[in-house]
């Protein structure tokens, strides 16, 4: 009796689900970390130019790679857009990029791109402060360890944010073990580190603390542009940058498409999305709405490896864990 | 009992296999047991061990502090409007857990709309163990509250009435009767309060970064959460969880498993409650104190953030507006559709796991067929697994070239985890409903000439509907808001509910979405009412 009751669920089930599946084939599918809507109105510009659909899938860059990695035995993405440099760069070495070069690269500086990926378009860690918290403004990740700031920083967990463990390499790249003495120094004045990027700043909104040390710019330039009494500080002493890297994956079955819509977000129209969500475009010759990088003094990131990213945030752990 | 294997056995070997094989998700066997040594040595396991165990049995037993006398009053009392606390007990599980944890963010840490308001800080007991076991257990101790008054529902005061008859006190009618009846479902609350909190993500993650406590959600989420992914290490700590979820079930049964209790004998009860009397006071009191903590300030906390322009504003009447509101109806349908997705995931989940839960639960109790000690293992286990480890046991498992079709990359593997997630809920509810039954009852109607199927459905369905009513609506509640599966989950242009808000979040609009909580939590609650009122309607007598 249950058994036959099952059979025929499944049956029901199984009907259902294939005439689904036939009606999503033939489209683009897009994983994307890092702005919905940036991510939205690109596929929706596509789209309208080229007629081919645009599937998206957005997340966080860990669930967008866990996705991938879990796929790997039927591999579902064609284009893949990471908040880390990172990702690529491994994806690279692992040999399951498409090598391709679009034309509209060529505005595009070559640290940003190479044979199989290419920035889409970058953003910048820097101190976010709330302005009517009552501290002195900050102008150096130093004074985040003043007596004004006592109990009053947060930053997001490195463990969970890519982009705010690039800061601490580059930190350490540039100041040496110096960097580990303004850690220690921040952990001495009683900052506490929060989940990732976005819990770090909502307690800096509401004012249960005056400042993060390194948060992703272009979600608070957002805040900004809503009212928030928020402000952008990035130290002349220098800060990371976190190019978020696009590419095509080799298993695709629709490599055409996907080279075109690389091509449309690389064109001075797609570009103009990009900056429109806060973020610097990759191609130099569109405008932004913010300080782009070449007005920052960029730190240093490239590291030997993931050895020494597990090393510095173990480092980092075990800091910040008592 | 194929569907109980389809939907919980086989991601979780799969999700055996990631751990034993590190490579099995390209489909290579190489290098078993590597992941094991790298598990041990893993310096945090020890703190995420103790720290969940901390938590869980905390949650638990707080749980039952609050739960069982709340329960108490409203199954063996007539309470005021008494259906209008279980809809009041209902919405913590309307409220996402990491909703909660923000809004009780907003409102205790310094600045918050409590230090606003009156002055007062509570920061440091809201980051610490003991504000993580008070919020979750805020949003958990409705299991047991619905399990010992659902129980006591069901069985009336028949056996206690004898009690008092020859000569009994009320407490010692209470202390000798009323609470071994009580004890399948009380432990049957705990247990599932207890997997509950081994299994919650969203508070800890967004409570215990800040004061140093470590789960083993947490850490599986770390794991997948940066690059280079570690498929096999949360696989690894996946396993550990189910350990401890499975300590707690084996307890469970040590402690109650083979006492049966039988309070329903099939003649009719009317269910009439106790008079309260003189106390009716001070107990509706401290249920309405209680209904004030876990669901009127979080409730307010959001609407307040979601009708508030900045949050660096604070409260004022000037920073008052509804522009997060409009948004929502504004961006292209996507919030609506978003909404639409998730309540009809819900109810089909609901209506899935109800039925399901009958069978495994009659099978397992009343049938008593071979194997149902494993049955009622794979029907909890669910309830142990962090959803992000069933999100990927069913990718690992759905996501293969060989399946002639699959689910996977449709809305329906959201359903299937939905599924596989909340069957517990039905099965524990229906079976220890079932437990009391007398164990006459069916064996009758099969001498009069019923069959096993008749059987169950003109005797035992009737009389443990309520239990499954309510274990039903507690599977809406939590489909309609579940999260983490669906955020590994949705296919490419499908979004639920949960999912929008938290890329609200993400990028950093709170207030958008806060207001889409809020409506979410309006919309669930009248479709609920609604339900409950046409479901009444039928079953009356």
């Amino acid at each position: 009796m249950k058994a036959l009751l099952s059979v025929k669920k499944g049956v029901a089930l199984a009907m259902v689900l294939s005439s689904m599946m036939m009606s999503s084939a033939h489209a683009l599918t897009v994983y994307t970390a890092g702005p919905g809507s940036l991510a939205k109105s690109l596929a929706s510009g596509f789209e309208q130019k080229t007629g081919v659909k645009v599937n998206i899938f957005q997340a966080t860059t860990g669930k967008v790679m866990a996705r991938l990695e879990a796929e790997q035995a039927n591999p579902q993405a064609d284009i893949l857009i990471s908040a880390s440099w990172d990702t690529a760069e491994d994806l690279h070495n692992r040999g399951w990029l498409l090598p391709f070069h679009s034309a509209n690269a060529d505005k595009v500086p070559d640290t940003l791109k190479s044979a199989d990926f290419i920035a889409q378009g970058i953003s910048a860690l820097g101190i976010v402060w709330n302005t009517q918290s009552g501290t002195p403004e900050p102008k150096e990740w130093q004074d985040l360890t003043s007596a004004d700031f006592k109990d009053k920083v947060t930053t997001p967990d490195p463990a969970l944010s890519g982009a705010s463990l690039d800061l601490l390499i580059g930190l350490q790249n540039g100041m040496g073990d110096k960097a580990w003495q303004l850690f220690d120094a921040l952990k001495q004045n009683g900052m506490v580190v929060s989940g990732p990027n976005a819990q770090a700043v909502t307690p800096v909104m509401q004012g249960a603390k005056a400042a993060v040390f390194g948060a992703v710019d272009y979600v608070t330039y957002g805040n900004i542009a809503q009212g928030e009494s928020l402000k952008v500080i990035f130290p002349a002493s220098g800060t990371v940058i976190a190019p978020r890297p696009m590419m095509i994956l080799k298993t695709t079955q629709h490599a055409d498409d996907a080279k075109a819509f690389v091509d449309y977000v690389l064109s001075p129209e797609g570009q103009k999305m990009v900056a429109d969500a806060w973020l610097m475009p990759a191609r130099t010759d569109v405008q932004a709405k913010r300080p782009l990088f070449t007005e920052l003094k960029v730190l240093p990131t490239q590291s030997g490896g993931t050895s020494e990213r597990g090393d510095v945030l173990k480092r980092f752990n075990s800091l910040f864990a008592k | 009992m194929v569907l109980l294997i389809m939907l919980v056995a086989l991601p979780l070997l799969f999700i055996l296999l990631q751990a034993v094989f590190p490579h099995f998700s390209a489909g290579k066997l190489d290098g078993a047991f590597s992941a094991i040594p790298a598990l041990l040595k893993a310096p945090q396991l020890p703190a995420m061990f103790s720290g969940t165990l901390q938590i869980a049995i905390g949650v638990a037993l707080l749980s039952a502090v609050i739960g069982l006398p709340l329960g108490v009053a409203r199954g063996l009392f007539d309470m005021p409007c008494p259906k209008l606390w279980d809809l009041l007990f209902l919405i913590p599980f309307l409220t996402p857990p990491y909703i909660a944890a923000l809004s009780w963010m907003l409102v205790l840490q310094t600045q918050g709309y409590l230090m606003q308001l009156t002055g007062l800080d509570l920061n440091n007991l809201l980051f610490s163990k003991t504000g993580i076991v008070l919020v979750m257990t805020l949003n958990i101790f409705p299991v047991v509250y619905f399990a010992v008054s659902r129980s006591l529902l069901a069985s009336g005061q028949r056996l206690a009435m004898v009690a008092r008859v020859h000569g009994a006190t009320p407490w010692k009618a209470f202390y000798h009767i009323t609470l071994p009846l009580l004890s399948p479902a009380l432990a049957a609350g705990m247990l599932l309060a207890f997997t509950l909190a081994v299994e919650e993500y969203g508070v800890p993650a967004a409570l215990g970064t800040r004061s140093g406590v470590v789960m083993l959600t947490v850490g599986i989420e770390e794991k997948l959460a940066d690059w280079p992914i570690d498929l096999p290490g949360a696989s690894m700590l996946s396993v550990v969880l189910i350990v401890i979820a499975l300590g707690g079930w084996w307890l469970q049964r040590k402690l109650t498993g083979d006492k049966d209790v039988t309070s329903v004998s099939g003649k009719p009860t009317e269910h009439v409650g106790a008079r309260l009397g003189f106390v009716a006071v001070p107990v509706v009191l401290v249920m309405a104190a209680i209904g004030f903590l876990a669901v009127v300030l979080p409730g307010l906390s959001m609407a307040i953030t979601g009708f508030s322009a900045t949050l660096s504003g604070g409260l004022s009447l000037a920073n008052l507006t509804v522009k997060h509101f409009v948004a929502l109806f504004a961006q292209s349908g996507d919030a609506l559709s978003a909404l639409g997705t998730s309540l009809s995931l819900a109810l089909a989940a609901a209506v899935i796991t109800g039925l399901l839960g009958l069978c495994a639960a009659w099978l397992v109790v009343m049938q008593k067929i071979r194997g149902r000690g494993v049955m009622d293992a794979l029907s909890l286990m669910p309830a142990a697994l962090p959803g992000v480890v069933i999100g990927v046991g069913l990718i690992l498992l759905w996501n293969r070239a060989f399946w002639p079709v699959s689910p996977y990359n449709t809305w329906a593997i959201l359903l299937i985890s939905y599924c596989c997630l909340l069957l517990p809920w039905p099965v524990r509810y229906i079976s220890s409903a079932m437990r009391q039954l007398g164990g006459n009852l069916e064996p009758a109607a099969r001498v009069h000439g019923a069959s096993a199927f008749q059987a169950l459905r003109w005797v035992v369905l009737p009389l443990i509907f309520p239990a499954m009513l309510a274990a039903m609506l507690m599977v809406f509640a939590i489909a309609s808001r579940e999260l983490v599966t669906s955020l590994l989950l949705s296919p490419a242009g499908t979004q639920t509910v949960a999912v929008f808000i938290w890329r609200q979040f993400e990028q950093g609009s709170v207030g958008q979405g806060m207001a889409m909580a809020t409506l979410t939590l309006i919309t669930g609650l009248a479709l609920m009412l609604t339900a409950l009122g046409i479901m009444q309607r039928g079953t009356k007598g």
